[in-house]
């Protein structure tokens, strides 16, 4: 076991962990940080996205000791953001989902990539997103939502 | 839940992260067979799970900044191992002069995945479904290896053995990818994927008009690339472009010899499509020319 230190949707955390402990295992069991989900464990699905140092990464191929010293954001820490809540109820407007599994991140990599290009659209965006499935099959419904969201990404907004 | 089971924990190893390339070497030498380098991870954490592979030491080289630069020198391009895809695609130097390189990063796993994945882990993996290997090879390059003794030149052709096995030894890093051209070569990079995004084949191509040379190699149909020159197309420069492209496909359709693996696809829709992404490839390239 050793000590790392992840800064969480803000807030520091002291945490121990196992060097084969992946960074999905310590935030859902150890930070009780819930939205990133599990469910394939080899990086296709998509659903443990979080951003790590801004980037999005898949959480269950990081190791938790890579993320040392690092700043993760998930869903939850987008919520005193006031444009990911318009994205998030862009969302809901939209039907964006069915179950709701995939919705936290979808949102993470949603956000980031509305962030850094608000004017993106068609295949760029589709293509932006396409590391995360929605088993439901909303995508064309996700993209319906990201799109219209991306006003609130816009400098004039 | 329990995350003490295959295919979803990692076996238990230790962790170090190299601050330096002389410490990943020493450390390399010293659990030698019983280590494994971590650039992306992607890769090894999936065989991992597996416990296909189930090594007591992983050695980080992400934190080596001489091995995630990409540099202009008196050898041609040179890209550190741990460079991730997203930033192939962002480097200028790449995008100018490396294309099937820069084409190619966009294959290497999904938008997101492509933060992690490194070009060194990419060439490593051994797969045949691998992007950079075909991409390198349509170039020429080669790659610096070291162990904690000694430094060699592998060209890229040399590299995969077989499936998920290479020709490194266990001692040793890719330090360098070395690309000897500065400039002036123009090429692309094709892949078609199936239904479940698994790679039926893909085709580097890469032209230096002012030199004449063409090259050419075909990924994902058989356990290891193709390579092919001018020579071995019988590309001739004064035939028209339809003609030379007609012979060329004849000489790939009588050299590959595509595998059914992983029912990905029959080996005959492998050659078949090698050739019709071959085909493309070389029209796309003599566009501009």
């Amino acid at each position: 076991m050793r000590t790392i230190i992840l800064t969480v949707n803000g807030l520091s955390k002291e945490v121990s962990v196992n060097d084969n402990e992946v960074l999905l295992n310590v935030l859902r069991d150890k930070l009780g940080v819930t939205s990133v989900k599990a469910a394939c464990w080899k990086g296709e699905c998509g659903l443990c996205t979080v951003l790590l140092n801004g980037l999005p990464v898949k959480s269950c191929m990081t190791l938790a000791v890579e993320a040392d010293g690092k700043e993760v954001i998930t869903a939850e820490g987008l919520y005193s953001d006031e444009r990911a809540k318009k994205l998030q109820e862009s969302f809901v407007k939209h039907g964006a989902l069915q179950c709701g599994f995939c919705t936290p991140a979808f949102i993470v990599a949603s956000h980031h990539v509305l962030s850094k290009e608000p004017d993106i659209d068609g295949e760029d965006l589709k293509k932006e997103l396409s590391g995360i499935t929605c088993r439901c099959g909303t995508y064309y419904q996700i993209y319906d939502a990201v799109k219209d969201a991306r006003k609130y990404y816009k400098k004039d907004h | 839940m329990s995350y003490n089971t295959p295919n979803i924990s990692l076996p238990k190893f230790t962790y170090y992260k190299a601050d330096n390339l002389t410490d990943a070497l020493s450390l390399l030498k010293q659990y030698n067979g019983n280590a494994r380098v971590l650039a992306g991870g992607i890769e090894l954490f999936k065989q991992m799970r597996q416990r296909l592979i189930v090594p007591e030491h992983i050695i980080d080289i992400k934190g080596i900044e001489e091995l995630r630069k990409i540099d202009v020198t008196d050898r041609g391009i040179e890209i550190g191992p741990a460079v991730t895809a997203v930033e192939l695609q962002k480097s200028q130097i790449i995008r100018d002069k490396c294309p099937p390189l820069f084409k190619a990063a966009a294959f290497m796993g999904d938008r997101i995945l492509q933060n992690s994945v490194t070009i060194g882990g990419n060439l490593t993996s051994g797969l045949p479904c691998t992007e950079g290997v075909p991409a390198l090879m349509s170039m020429d390059s080669v790659l610096e290896v070291r162990s904690a003794e000694r430094s060699r030149i592998l060209p890229v052709s040399d590299l995969v053995l077989n499936i998920r096995k290479t020709t490194l030894n266990s001692d040793e890093i890719i330090t360098k990818i070395i690309v000897p051209y500065n400039g002036g070569l123009s090429g692309g990079y094709l892949k078609l994927l199936n239904a479940s995004e698994m790679a039926v084949a893909n085709v580097a191509v890469a032209l230096f008009s002012a030199k004449r040379k063409l090259r050419m190699a075909i990924g994902a149909v058989s356990v290891k690339p193709y390579y092919f020159d001018e020579s071995t197309l019988g590309w001739k420069w004064n035939e028209p472009i339809e003609e030379n492209i007609r012979v060329a496909l004849n000489a790939i359709g009588s050299t590959i010899q595509p595998m059914a693996y992983n029912r990905v696809a029959s080996a005959e829709y492998r050659g078949e499509i090698a050739k019709v992404l071959a085909a493309r490839a070389l029209k796309e390239l003599f566009r501009g020319a």
